[in-house]
């Protein structure tokens, strides 16, 4: 399995996981499971990670593949496509977190089926498999825009792992005008006629569209199928052609001696106030609690869990909360505004069919004084289902015989949607509040309201989006306020009164314990998030793993 | 006399009519295969359940259960039932057989505790939500002279529910939750019951599950050779006579 064979040239091959090679051709579990490594709890193992999505399933093949002993603890299930996904909009419900989270603020955000979700593979189970990078700018909002927060790295520390996360996914795409120009592994899919119209609308208004990029294979890859283009990516790709970490680094990281742990929810992270460092994670798996011990936490949970594990891991030390005497964990959550305009026209469009994200622009990311308000938004191509188009109608004031009526124009119908750079603010946080889950853990608050710079952008893209449907000729049109992703929450800097960990993710507090998810970042972009996270773990762990990070943070490692 | 359509034109969509507003859909076609809500739809002789041979197992489980084990009510008590099933069908617009049963669909997700991962802060559970809305419509109906929801007449019934949509029901059981909060909360779960059912997507002419077999033909005005033609380019009356259907 280790060494390439003649009979992969002409495959794209990353040339330090072999994920897409250890998939079976015809089953689409992971098909080492079944020898994969088991550590006791109290085996000591050199870093045990919270959470198998974007940030938690790349840190673990990377330091598995470095010959670091991992255990990553996984609340939802190790899920096989062939057994338990389906092709079908409400029965794809248990891919979500849903567990109650309360939501509040003046611009309260929807949780579950939009932004969270559980099992192996975490969120980018039920993405739509947009994997754009970030731009230059967006690491550096403060000094150029004086809004958001500078990152303590930059674009071009997490550009070599962009890359390389780019060809593990695989990411098809057209060549890439803005940020920072780039190409992509595998050329673009074909286009729908839903794409087809709003590239047309969009070129008449002088926007330029482009296709991809989408972590969704186009051509030989591994084991990993072609995309059928049923349209069913936001209920799991059943068919293994989009990528998440359960196909594109859990194999390897199994075959490297990672354990995933799944069904195990982390309740605490123990803290030894005499050693003034972490020394495990407390678990509970069919309703027993467990200890696992480690020299290392990395913690990857996502916005609203990190913060929540963080805030419950009380001790005579961190009264509030664990790495939070600065009382900055939970803040700074943000959410990308996500509005979408429905456009009808006379020949049939059939959305539902190819993938949901088709064609995009980033020509509005960056700033521009003129529109008055700083940052920006990009556009992309959303293609809902019948129940995700019922809410968007229903969203527009309609019900009864005008719902039916909309509804049974559906196949006329495609949609546009925006992704605004929301900007950063201290009282947008998670906190506990005094109701205890099925766990016995305290539910978890979600505070969020726009500013004005907020309202103005979001103002200002649903115009324009509205304008590309009138240039395409659209005769009739319905537009819906909403959210997509979630980020931020526990933000890296350089300054340790603002922020929870440094540049390494490590704690400023805790030399032990790590941040390795979306919560780390300090400002969102108008990109979706799911690669940035991935890239940042990537980067992270080859600083742990050249022992670029402080050495005390760590037990003596293996050399790898 | 059925009036002669295009499916091009859009002046029948609600925000488009020039006049008027929106009744049932008498001018369309009966539905000729399979089923569809109230039997009515733009695609007659479509029935995606003919296509079940071409989805995987899992999926098919999943979706002819919805068809054939409708779970009974356990969640909602007999009084409850009545009073939503009203409101249901208003929301659905749902005002004669066949029906697809989106109560007894809502009954079992919140029976199963099945929520959607988020509480309205200063909102009940979604749970209590359901019985407080069946509550308030109760009273709300008293107000208006009748013995409960259910037994007012269905345009009585609509003005509540078109209330309820603006946010204006007051007093009561509906000081005890925000309303329009509320309106998003029982909607969500009535729409994703009503459009997970095969007949609603023999209306709206969707494909369904499309694993393994995918799509190939997905450009502007491109159909696979299996989907339905809308049947609103021909007249149906004359279509089918012309047919000798009838």
């Amino acid at each position: 399995m280790k060494t390439p064979r003649n009979i992969f040239k002409g495959s794209i091959r990353p040339p330090d996981n072999d994920s897409a090679f250890i998939l079976h051709p015809h089953k689409r579990g992971v098909p080492n499971v079944g020898r994969m490594a088991h550590y006791r709890d109290d085996d000591e193992v050199d870093m045990l990670i919270v959470g198998c999505g974007a940030g938690g399933g790349v840190l673990s093949q990377r330091l598995a593949r470095r010959g670091w002993r991992v255990v990553v603890l996984e609340r939802g299930p190790f899920w096989d496509p062939d057994r338990d996904w389906v092709s079908d909009e409400a029965g794809s419900h248990k891919l979500y977190w849903t567990d109650k989270r309360i939501v509040g603020g003046s611009d309260p955000v929807q949780m579950g089926k939009n932004n969270s979700g559980h099992g192996v593979g975490g969120s980018m189970v039920h993405y739509a498999g947009y994997t754009p990078r970030f731009h230059p700018s967006d690491f550096e909002t403060y000094t150029r825009d004086g809004v958001g927060a500078d990152w303590p790295i930059s674009y071009w520390d997490l550009k070599e792992h962009y890359e390389r996360c780019e060809a593990e996914l695989p990411v098809a795409g057209q060549h890439w005008p803005w940020g920072d120009p780039h190409g992509y592994p595998m050329g673009p899919h074909p286009i729908g006629g839903s794409a087809e119209v709003a590239w047309k609308g969009a070129e008449d208004c002088g926007i330029e569209m482009r296709v991809g990029p989408v972590a969704i294979t186009n051509g030989a890859f591994g084991n990993r199928p072609h995309c059928i283009y049923r349209g069913f990516c936001l209920e799991a790709c059943k068919v293994n052609a989009k990528g998440s970490p359960l196909i594109t680094h859990v194999p390897d990281a199994i075959e490297h001696g990672a354990e995933i742990r799944a069904d195990c929810m982390a309740i605490r992270v123990e803290y030894d106030e005499s050693a003034g460092r972490v020394t495990g994670v407390t678990y509970l798996r069919d309703g027993q609690e467990h200890f696992q011990r480690a020299a290392a936490v990395a913690v990857a949970g996502y916005s609203i869990e990190t913060p929540r594990l963080l805030l419950n891991s009380k001790s005579a030390r961190f009264p509030n909360g664990l790495a939070n005497s600065n009382d900055q964990v939970g803040r700074y959550v943000m959410v990308q505004g996500a509005s979408q305009t429905a456009a009808r026209f006379a020949e049939p469009m059939h959305m539902y069919k190819a993938p949901p994200p088709e064609v995009s622009s980033e020509q509005f990311y960056e700033t521009d004084e003129s529109r008055g308000f700083a940052r920006g938004f990009s556009i992309q191509t959303v293609s809902p289902m019948p129940i995700g188009w019922s809410e968007h109608v229903i969203a527009d004031g309609h019900w009864g015989y005008a719902l039916r009526e909309y509804m049974r124009d559906y196949i006329h119908w495609t949609v546009l949607g925006v992704l605004n750079e929301l900007l950063p603010h201290p009282e947008n946080r998670v906190t506990l509040t005094d109701e205890p889950d099925q766990y016995g853990m305290p539910i978890p608050r979600f505070d969020y309201s726009q500013s004005d710079n907020d309202r103005a952008n979001i103002a200002y893209s649903k115009k324009v989006i509205q304008d590309i449907w009138e240039h395409a000729d659209a005769q009739d049109t319905l537009t819906i306020d909403r959210y997509a992703h979630l980020v931020g929450g526990c933000r890296m800097g350089d300054d340790p009164d603002e922020s929870v960990v440094n540049s390494d993710h490590q704690s400023w507090e805790v030399p032990n314990l790590f941040i390795t998810d979306g919560s780390v970042m300090p400002t969102q972009g108008s990109a979706n998030p799911a690669l940035t996270i991935m890239a940042l773990a990537s980067r992270l762990a080859d600083r742990l793993t050249s022992k670029r990070v402080d050495a005390q943070g760590l037990r003596a490692v293996p050399s790898g | 006399m059925a009036k002669h359509f295009r499916s091009g034109d859009a002046g029948h969509l609600p925000n488009q009519r020039k006049s008027g507003g929106i009744g049932p859909p008498d001018e369309l076609p009966r539905q000729r295969r399979g089923t569809t809500p109230q039997m009515y739809g733009r695609y007659p002789d479509w029935d995606v359940l003919s296509q079940q041979g071409h989805w995987d197992i899992v999926t098919r489980n999943v979706v002819l259960d919805r068809v054939q084990k409708v779970p009974p009510f356990r969640f909602f008590n007999e009084e409850e039932r009545r009073t939503l099933k009203a409101f249901s069908d208003r929301v659905t617009a749902q005002d004669k057989e066949p029906r697809i049963p989106v109560m007894s669909m809502v009954d079992a997700k919140l029976d199963a505790g099945e929520l959607d991962g988020y509480q309205f802060a200063g909102m009940p559970d979604d749970r209590d939500v359901w019985r407080i809305v069946a509550r308030g419509l109760d009273e709300t109906a008293r107000e208006a002279g009748g013995h409960d929801f259910a037994s007012l007449s269905e345009e009585a019934q609509r003005q509540i529910v078109g209330r309820m949509a603006d946010g204006e029901l007051e007093g009561g059981s509906w000081e005890e939750l925000d309303v329009s909060k509320a309106w998003s909360v029982v909607t969500r779960h009535i729409l994703s019951a009503f459009y997970s059912h095969p007949w609603a997507w023999n209306e709206i002419g969707f494909g369904g599950p499309a694993y393994p077999r995918g799509y190939a033909a997905f450009g502007v005005g491109t159909k696979e050779h299996w989907e339905p033609d809308p049947a609103f380019d021909v007249d149906p009356v004359t279509d089918t006579q012309d047919r000798g259907l009838e």
